[in-house]
């Protein structure tokens, strides 16, 4: 699902060019979850955020979906986001000025899926969260935000789905229900899964936990058991 | 266009509803609404104004000449769809049973006046009333002054020339008398059909033959162009209210003047308020791109959305602003009504398309580069939020915020030099208000270090946004500047207005006193507490040679007429006075005042002081030596200086001053004023009546009429002040309320971090406090070279230096600005801490 061939990002600087990623090179499969783990700095959200296609690469190769993403200009990288491409991330980023069910019908929109409304109603039952529906994002909790957010990354039902830090900014209670919530519908969806998170037990609930640490990926095996347990 | 317009009409209700488009939509409507309420109005006011001095032309229009105007001149008006009306005027003898008088002779025909009204009296001197008819053939209307020279009653009979006249009604004032102090003799108004058996406009009679028009502006535009192969100069003089120079036409072009700058100053303002309610909207809205990019967006379905949006929020604000614009004038317009004489009535079409307009191209323009920035920033953001928009060129911004302000003032004024002297100025000003205020924030660098107290926090604030801060300080300092500018020039403007005619003016002139009747008269009316003003000696004199080489009858007859139409001398002579200090309102151009000295010159020629208008026209040089005829004797005088004479001062002017030496074998007659209020008129007839020979004249009701003119003029442009100023307000709350929003995340940290409210709050007082310090001030400067370049070259006006305002100004800079950020702030703190840093997500 996901191809990577030396891809390195460098970014200039004041003091002359720095290199984040160093070249990095892996394969994803289609239905997989992987998690990145790494510290703060570590390089771990440049990498999510070029593999998402939110970012170009300095060098090297992405397919997603057998699709050349290094080979895109903005507008191909965002129409292909739009067609396979769900995301998750730890403000939430939902548009302020839209309810619930607006922000969870915005990618079918965008994507020009018919029936969005019935398919977000539908999916914000699924979250639990129909009752919430016409509040605004400022009018939800924290996790109720997430649950929304979660609701909008799957009503296009994504191909891959990049999460960043999805628990990052939630209390232990609020994060545990969150990530039952992603990991029951990444699997009842089939979605490839990359999560990026410094929390190691989240990381271990997914297939595969690749370690980042100075712009330099490393890959540990994760026991499968840890998915099959949750 | 279904996906963008629904996610468009969609985030526009939202944001409507939650209040997050007050600040856009309400810049918008206040421009729409200020420049339509104040171009309506003016357009209204000037309509009423216009119509005012038309009744001074008695039409709007007056063709007039020395000759007899060919009747298909006048029937081809018709054509225009003009409507006419005929006078011929003369002087003439006007004979009572006893006693005669030279009278100023009107005779009209029916449909006169076009504008204005013939005023009657019931008795002498009575108080007046608009008169709903005119004389009928054989009848005579005779001014007051003629009861009492001709000693006639109200149905006596007068004659004048071969033809008699029954008196049927006194005559208060017609339409078109005149400004003049001296204006001739008294009038006589009777029918055209009498004229001719009166025989006396035979030839060698001066004789003026005026036709009146009225009719909308482009169909007496039309009818000029026919007319005009026809005119010639020498004997004909075609006169409108547009180029009317009395001093009520002077007054209500500089009013008209007024209302343009103060409506291109109000869209200034509004545009400054779109320009940062557009750039504070554009920025909320780089998340919600950022994301709607992330999710698959392209370029163009974001432009699209955000397009439709600004149209939706356009459209919405030009709409609440035309229905506010009429509201606010109609309100005005109704408190005022009794006070001012506004064509209610009369719709005008051209301000509400400019309103429109005006909504439409601060809107687009202004967010243009808001927008572009909007459209440019990367959907990276979602991961990075301090990612920015990627575009920067502030180049696109300057051009299109300056083509905007071009294009609105050039629509509006219709004079591209008025614009382009404005717009250049405008430039050079904010480009040495930038430079300004950069060193300004760099010397109070050095006062923003030590311990963190609130001026501390405040200085240091200023200092790290210093291009921000900047930008901030312009705006304030425009914003006071145009509030100054629209201030001051009305203050300067309504002072010498009212100087013109100040309370006590003299309303009544008394000439042919003798020498013997001038003590008689000061004691006379000293006892009845009226108090006169100096005595002016006066002789009759021809002016017959300059350096011994004769002149033209036509010139004396020129020297009559004086430098304004419509100011007649005393019949066909000079009046000539003597005396050694110089008249008030008169002021020597060239040339030495003949001063005190009264030793005779070497040569026995004394000095004379000419007017320098009617020098002019008469090619009168300092050094020449003029000679009058008086009564039989020729004296000669040397012209040794030239005076600018106010002729608006309702005060006896004269064009020759002479030395009392050259005079003192003359008897003069004298020439006085004095004030009586306009209640104690009935007690004219008894205070006049020991002097017989004294004659009257009353400029009462002239005077009344102008100051009346003057201060409804001023009213009106207090009104528009009074917008104007609310419109400068609401922009400095606009510029406030955004720049608290720039403020919120560092108050929020502030405020988790423990800082009391009060250090807080008095550090961001304070930081608002300084900036409105240094904009007061900035903008007491560049007022007054604006002021002096309006007053100069656009009000023709004397320019005066306003200390008082580069006080004043920082001063109330500080307050209002302070006092602003106190409330803005006042209302982030008002939120809790977690409130505060949620709203900053």
């Amino acid at each position: 699902m996901i191809s990577t061939r030396k891809i390195t990002k460098t970014v200039s600087t004041s003091e002359g060019e720095l290199q984040i990623l160093q070249p990095i090179s892996f394969e994803v499969k289609a239905g997989e979850s992987i998690a990145i783990v790494g510290a703060s700095g570590s390089g771990k959200s440049t990498l999510l955020s070029l593999l998402a296609g939110l970012d170009e690469v300095s060098s090297g190769e992405i397919l997603l979906d057998d699709e050349p993403l290094h080979k895109m200009n903005e507008e191909a990288r965002a129409r292909l986001r739009g067609e396979k491409v769900g995301f998750i991330f730890q403000s939430f980023m939902l548009v302020q000025s839209l309810t619930a069910l607006e922000n969870v019908m915005l990618p079918a929109e965008i994507s020009g899926l018919d029936n969005a409304k019935g398919r977000a109603t539908e999916i914000l039952e699924l979250v639990g969260l129909s009752h919430r529906a016409h509040h605004y994002p400022n009018q939800l909790s924290g996790g109720e935000q997430q649950r929304v957010a979660i609701a909008r990354a799957f009503i296009g039902q994504p191909k891959i789905l990049f999460a960043d830090e999805p628990t990052g900014n939630l209390d232990a209670a609020n994060s545990e229900k969150i990530e039952q919530l992603l990991f029951d519908m990444n699997r009842d969806i089939g979605t490839t899964l990359v999560l990026v998170t410094h929390d190691n037990e989240l990381a271990k609930r997914c297939s595969r936990q690749l370690t980042m640490q100075a712009g330099v990926l490393t890959e540990t095996t994760a026991p499968v058991t840890a998915v099959e347990e949750a | 266009m279904g996906v963008g317009f629904n996610l468009a009409w969609r985030l526009f209700r939202h944001e409507a509803r939650r209040g997050e488009l007050t600040i856009i939509l309400l810049a918008i409507v206040l421009s729409v609404a200020s420049v339509l309420s104040l171009s309506l109005f003016s357009e209204r006011l000037q309509g009423a104004l216009t119509e005012r001095s038309a009744s001074f032309l008695a039409a709007d229009s007056q063709f007039r000449s020395s000759q007899p105007i060919d009747d298909s001149w006048v029937e081809e008006a018709s054509e225009f769809d003009l409507k006419t009306a005929r006078q011929v005027a003369t002087r003439s003898m006007a004979f009572g049973e006893e006693n005669m008088s030279l009278v100023d002779l009107r005779a009209v025909n029916e449909n006169y006046p076009l504008k204005g009204e013939v005023l009657i009296a019931d008795t002498p001197f009575g108080q007046t009333k608009a008169a709903t008819d005119l004389p009928s053939p054989g009848e005579a209307w005779i001014d007051s002054r003629l009861f009492q020279l001709l000693d006639v009653k109200l149905g006596g009979t007068i004659y004048v020339g071969d033809a008699a006249f029954t008196v049927t009604r006194v005559l208060g004032e017609i339409p078109d008398a005149g400004f003049s102090i001296f204006s001739t003799d008294p009038i006589v108004l009777i029918r055209d059909a009498d004229l001719a058996a009166a025989n006396i406009t035979g030839p060698g009679s001066r004789v003026n033959y005026t036709a009146f028009f009225t009719g909308d502006q482009d169909s007496l535009k039309g009818y000029y162009r026919w007319l005009r192969p026809n005119i010639d100069k020498e004997i004909h003089r075609w006169r409108s209210v547009s180029e009317d120079q009395s001093p009520v036409g002077r007054s209500v072009a500089r009013a008209e003047r007024y209302f343009l700058l103060a409506s291109l100053l109000a869209i200034i303002l509004a545009a400054v308020s779109i320009a940062v309610a557009a750039q504070r909207f554009s920025q909320r809205h780089f998340d919600p791109v950022a994301i709607m990019k992330t999710l698959g967006a392209s370029k163009s379905m974001i432009r699209r959305v955000y397009t439709i949006q600004i149209c939706l929020i356009t459209t919405a604000g030009i709409v609440i602003g035309l229905i506010a614009g009429v509201a606010i004038q109609q309100v005005v317009v109704t408190a005022l009504a009794d006070q001012v004489d506004v064509s209610l009535d009369v719709w005008h079409w051209r301000p509400v398309l400019i309103a429109i307009f005006t909504g439409v191209i601060c809107a687009l323009l202004f967010s243009l580069y808001p927008l572009l920035r909007l459209f440019s920033v990367p959907p990276l953001r979602v991961l990075r939020r301090d990612i920015d928009a990627t575009m920067s060129s502030r180049t696109l911004q300057f051009l299109a915020a300056g083509g905007a302000i071009f294009l609105l003032m050039w629509t509006y004024s219709r004079d591209i030099k008025l614009s382009a002297i404005l717009f250049v100025s405008g430039i050079a000003l904010v480009a040495g208000l930038l430079l300004v205020t950069m060193g300004l924030i760099r010397v109070g660098r050095k006062l923003g270090t030590g311990k963190m107290g609130p001026w501390q926090l405040a200085w240091a604030r200023i200092r790290r946004r210093s291009m921000d801060n900047s930008v901030q300080l312009i705006s304030f300092s425009v914003t006071l500047l145009l509030l100054l500018v629209v201030l001051v020039m009305r203050n300067d403007m309504v002072a010498q207005w009212r100087a013109q005619l100040p309370e006590g003016t003299p309303n009544y002139f008394l000439i042919n006193i003798t020498q013997a009747e001038k003590p008689e008269i000061e004691q006379h009316f000293a006892n009845a507490n009226v108090e006169m003003s100096d005595f002016y000696p006066v002789v009759r004199g021809r002016f017959v040679a300059v350096n011994d080489e004769r002149v033209n009858t036509s010139m004396s007859k020129e020297d009559e007429e004086g430098p304004r139409e419509g100011r007649d001398g005393l019949g066909r002579e000079a009046n000539l006075t003597w005396s050694n200090t110089l008249q008030f309102g008169n002021e020597i151009t060239a040339g030495n005042w003949q001063g005190d000295d009264t030793s005779e010159p070497a040569d026995g020629i004394y000095p004379v002081s000419v007017e320098e208008q009617s020098a002019e026209r008469m090619d009168i040089n300092l050094g020449d030596v003029l000679t009058f005829n008086i009564g039989s004797e020729d004296v000669k005088v040397r012209v040794t200086s030239m005076r600018k004479v106010d002729w608006q001062t309702m005060q006896p002017n004269f064009f020759f001053v002479l030395s009392p030496a050259a005079m003192q074998s003359f008897s003069p007659t004298y020439i006085t004023s004095f004030f009586l209020d306009t209640e104690r008129k009935p007690e004219l007839t008894e205070l006049l009546k020991p002097f017989p020979s004294a004659t009257l004249f009353d400029v009462d009701a002239r005077i009344n009429q102008l100051r009346e003119i003057v201060d409804q003029v001023s009213l009106a442009v207090e009104f528009i002040l009074i917008l104007v100023l609310a419109a400068g307000a609401l922009v400095l709350i606009a510029q406030v309320q955004a720049s608290m929003d720039e403020r919120q995340q560092e108050l929020a940290i502030l405020r988790t971090l423990g800082a009391k409210g009060s250090l807080i709050r008095l550090s961001v007082v304070y930081e608002f406090i300084i900036i409105g310090v240094v904009a007061g001030f900035m903008a007491a400067l560049t007022n007054e070279l604006s002021l002096y370049m309006l007053q100069t070259s656009i009000f023709q006006m004397e320019a005066v230096l306003h200390p008082e305002y580069w006080i004043i100004a920082p001063i109330v800079g500080a307050a209002v600005v302070g006092l602003l950020g106190a409330i803005g702030c006042w209302r982030l703190l008002s939120l809790n801490t977690t409130a505060l840093l949620r709203k900053m997500v």
